[in-house]
């Protein structure tokens, strides 16, 4: 069926369009303009913008601990709101079902859980399948596990490791690999209560800068398109811009993703030793070409702090709000469940929320910075449609810090930041970047060939309106969202890599886990067949 | 069956206030379950949510420090069993605990087991055959002491506070305490099937007070059926555990207001469907119903029954997922053998369908 967007301002910066045209879909892909004949279906788009649906590349949305966080607060999303015909669950308060049409009603297409360990990932795709509407996918974390640190503690070879990795990645359906506290978690078990890059996990003799050296290696070598997603040691301690610089300068110009960098983009200047290290960090940024980042921006207000960085978690508890965490020693890296609640007048939480949008406005290259709260880390991602606000309107960030305590605001630098972020820049690091970041040809924009998943908006003087509610979102080219409400019901796909590698690794790992943990390594797997839903993974191809 | 189903879609389509119990099923089926539910705006609940529900209220009144049977099997020097009667669910869990060596890297201690009981009801441990070096077991016999008395004695003595409890008890009581707190990753083993919310929260208590110093985490044992399975399922799609409506609307959680055995009991719900695909596990209440049950074959139906339906076992008969103890996760199984019996899934499916037929549409 042949549809057509007509007459919006098209936004595709990778194709190069930047003005008024039509958009033309057909069987779920954009298409050129037909020579001839006329579409079945036509959406008008006078005086609205036209983009690429949006790719969020870390995102916590579902997995154990996700689900631990679920449970544990169920006093923060009772709703009121009867669901719609025939959209089950569509306002159960922190569902699958409410993410999915939350994102989707904000433009947004493709979501990355980024953080699943091995022993989470058949829960962590069941919990996606429910997710209506948008693709997923999830990253699989390594770099705590014990099968990891023991082969590198034995000196085997790239190839063990590399064989390894791939038998993870394909045995989790992971489009990538993702190190958290890169053997921060397996030394907390041993009741070490610090961790930095330069630390031995104790029983292993490994360091944590060679866990991410490893896994970065193997990642390029397996031809994985993804880079290694970092998530350093170190979080939210004051002075930590250091350990984040020393993570950039260990990735010896390879490619390398560091997360949520404003949670490491702290200095220990001021009355308080707690000051911004953002300037520092952007420089840092800046000047390695090989490296990416996205901000994990803090926004005010109650949160639930979810991570497999097991140790920061526990050492955080004593700030939980409401009083009550959950802490799991899981198998390699677990997960800490601890809710927060960040305030507008506490000084520590304004420093993080300026330190964000500084690293926003000093990263000069959109390619390279991406969009993100860390959900639901920094704030959920419902948020976003204020936090692009203050990216757009230098004026609505003068308001706003004009309301916050002078103090934290004066060990930042956001005051003399007049950068505005352009509606093109918005869609490069929100649409045309991700999707090269993670190796998705077909996404991220609107050229012949690509899926059809489009975004358009009614441009507003108050930004965060028009992003909040997409005027019509298109999945696969189907309508999906129409004045910010959901239309109908679609279920998507799982992105995967399935790099080729060793099979053999198989009979190695499984005689290890029943040895070390009494199971088999294949409970592991996540089939086809255990999904529940028609054609549930889609593979992303490797380099090389 | 298709005079089953159409009778089933019947009696659920004139029910103002069905529940739907039991739900001992796989995920798929926990899964289509509350899309049922949903449809129909029914109550669901699970045969051992009562249990679950200890530890997950002490879970969202405080937090708990948890970890999965790998790495308590691999890691665990030193282990506090509470109870009576562990020994069942264990053998699913732990098969091995008695084993000394540790598999894990350092040159650890070997493994030391300490057990605390009330003497009362006592289950011990059934051995497949010899297994050499066991580890060292000690326990603490109650005497007619009440587990969460022992719980919380043995949490003052951890922290040097005084007890009323007889001195030679206290003996022992501080011996456990000193073991506790030389662990190097400790574990501690309950289940909620015997002990109460108290006595779980000050159980986790004392695991929170180690921590200060040293490295301790709880194993709670799973109940059957399950249960912690379709609790996953229900958190995820739902936001809430079992225990919960769907009649107005969107998701209601009220642990008491949610109990089937209630809701049937008490009058206030019309129909009910029982779901045990894992065996012959019958629901609790007394009171006559219009009940549907979808029942393992090899399970008696529930007496009563308007409408049964014989259902397959999950991984056993049909291909399905569901929480696996041993791993402490969700995990996928082939069926053993096909025989042909549906799936849970499949059979309310099948309702939905004759739902749809009967006019009772999605609403």
């Amino acid at each position: 069926m042949l549809t057509c967007i007509t007459g919006g301002y098209v936004i595709d910066p990778p194709n190069r369009r930047d003005g008024i045209g039509d958009l033309w879909m057909e069987n779920g892909r954009v298409v050129t303009a037909p020579a001839s004949g006329t579409a079945h279906a036509t959406f008008d788009a006078t005086d609205r913008i036209v983009m690429a649906g949006a790719i969020d590349i870390h995102s916590h949305i579902a997995g154990g601990n996700v689900n631990t966080a679920r449970l544990l607060l169920p006093e923060e999303h009772i709703r009121f709101d009867p669901r719609t015909a025939g959209m089950p669950f569509a306002t159960a308060g922190s569902s699958t079902f409410e993410t999915g049409c939350a994102y989707a009603a904000m433009g947004f297409t493709t979501v990355v859980e980024p953080a699943i360990t091995p022993h989470n990932a058949l829960q962590a795709h069941l919990e996606l399948a429910d997710v209506p509407i948008i693709d997923k996918a999830i990253l699989t974390v390594l770099g705590n596990d014990d099968y990891l640190l023991a082969l590198m503690r034995d000196n085997a070879g790239p190839a063990h490791i590399r064989d390894y990795v791939a038998w993870m990645l394909d045995a989790t359906r992971g489009l990538g690999i993702k190190v958290i506290n890169a053997g921060g978690a397996a030394a907390f078990k041993e009741n070490v209560r610090s961790f930095s890059l330069e630390d031995i996990v104790p029983a292993y003799g490994v360091t944590s800068r060679r866990i991410v050296e490893t896994l970065q290696r193997a990642v390029i070598d397996l031809g994985v398109p993804h880079p290694l997603h970092v998530h350093c040691n170190n979080l939210g301690l004051p002075g930590n811009v250091d350990t984040a610089i020393a993570t950039i300068e260990a990735a010896q110009g390879l490619p390398l993703h560091l997360a949520h960098l404003q949670f490491y983009a702290y200095g220990r200047d001021g009355a308080r030793g707690f000051s911004s290290g953002a300037p520092r960090l952007a420089e840092a940024v800046n000047a390695k070409t090989n490296v990416t980042v996205d901000v994990g921006q803090v926004m005010f207000g109650q949160t639930v702090t979810v991570s497999c960085d097991v140790l920061r978690q526990f050492m955080a508890r004593g700030q939980a709000n409401p009083s009550k965490w959950v802490i799991v020693d899981g198998d390699s890296n677990g997960g800490g469940i601890v809710p927060y609640k960040y305030r507008a007048t506490d000084f520590h939480n304004v420093v993080q929320w300026a330190a964000g949008l500084e690293l926003f406005l000093l990263i000069d290259d959109p390619t390279r910075v991406f969009f993100t709260t860390d959900h639901p880390n920094g704030a959920p991602f419902t948020t976003y449609p204020e936090i692009f606000a203050l990216l757009m309107d230098r004026e609505l960030r003068a308001e706003t810090i004009a309301s916050l305590p002078p103090a934290a605001i004066e060990m930042t630098s956001l005051a003399a930041l007049k950068r505005e972020y352009t509606l093109n820049e918005i869609a490069v690091m929100t649409r045309s970047a991700p999707a090269k970041l993670l190796g998705l040809a077909d996404r991220g924009h609107l050229g012949p060939g690509a899926i059809a998943d489009v975004a358009v908006y009614a441009p507003d003087k108050d930004k965060a309106k028009m992003f909040r509610q997409a005027a019509l979102v298109f999945k696969d080219g189907e309508l999906v969202v129409r004045d910010g409400k959901i239309v109908q019901y679609r279920f998507g796909r799982a992105l995967s890599v399935r790099p080729r590698a060793d099979r053999t690794v198989e009979s190695r790992i499984r005689t290890y886990y029943e040895a070390t943990y009494g199971f088999d390594a294949a409970l592991l797997k996540v089939p086809d067949g255990a999904i529940g839903r028609p054609d549930p993974f889609e593979t992303v191809g490797c380099n090389g | 069956m298709s005079a089953a189903v159409a009778e089933a879609a019947r009696l659920l389509a004139a029910s103002r206030a069905p529940v739907i119990a039991g739900l001992g099923t796989d995920i798929a089926g926990a899964r289509a379950a509350l899309l049922l539910a949903d449809r129909l705006g029914a109550t669901i609940d699970h045969m051992h949510s009562a249990t679950l529900l200890r530890d997950l209220d002490v879970m969202r009144e405080t937090g708990l420090v948890l970890t999965t049977p790998g790495e308590a099997r691999r890691r665990g020097d030193v282990v506090l069993l509470v109870g009576d009667g562990l020994a069942e669910s264990l053998a699913d869990v732990w098969p091995d605990l008695d084993l000394a060596a540790l598999p894990r890297p350092t040159k650890a201690p070997e493994r030391r087991v300490l057990r605390l009981t009330s003497g009362n009801n006592r289950a011990e441990r059934t051995d497949d055959g010899p297994r050499t070096p066991t580890a060292r077991t000690d326990v603490i016999d109650g005497a007619g002491a009440s587990l969460p008395q022992l719980v919380a004695a043995l949490r003052a003595r951890a922290n040097g506070r005084p007890v009323r409890t007889p001195a030679p008890l206290v003996d022992t009581m501080d011996g456990f305490a000193k073991i506790l707190k030389s662990a190097k990753f400790g574990i501690a083993v309950w289940s909620a099937a015997e002990l109460d919310t108290l006595a779980i929260e000050m159980l986790c208590g004392l695991i929170r007070d180690l921590n200060a110093r040293t490295r301790f985490a709880g194993l709670p044992l799973p109940p059957g059926y399950n249960a912690f399975g379709v609790l996953q399922a229900c958190g995820w799609m739902t936001g809430y555990p079992m225990r919960t409506t769907f009649a107005r609307g969107f998701p209601e959680h009220d642990p008491w207001r949610f109990d089937a055995v209630r809701l049937v009991d008490s009058g206030e719900a019309d129909c009910a469907m029982w779901i045990s695909s894992y065996g012959a596990e019958k629901p609790l209440w007394r009171r006559d119903i219009p009940l549907i049950a979808l029942s393992s074959e090899d399970a008696l139906s529930p007496p009563g029954a308007q409408v049964q339906i014989a259902v397959g076992r999950p991984g056993v008969d049909h291909a399905g997922a569901h929480f696996c103890a041993k791993a402490g996760t969700l995990a996928h199984f082939a069926a053993q053998h096909e025989t042909g019996l549906p799936s849970v899934a499949a059979v309310l499916a099948q309702i939905c369908n004759a739902l749809d037929g009967i006019g009772k549409s999605p609403c």
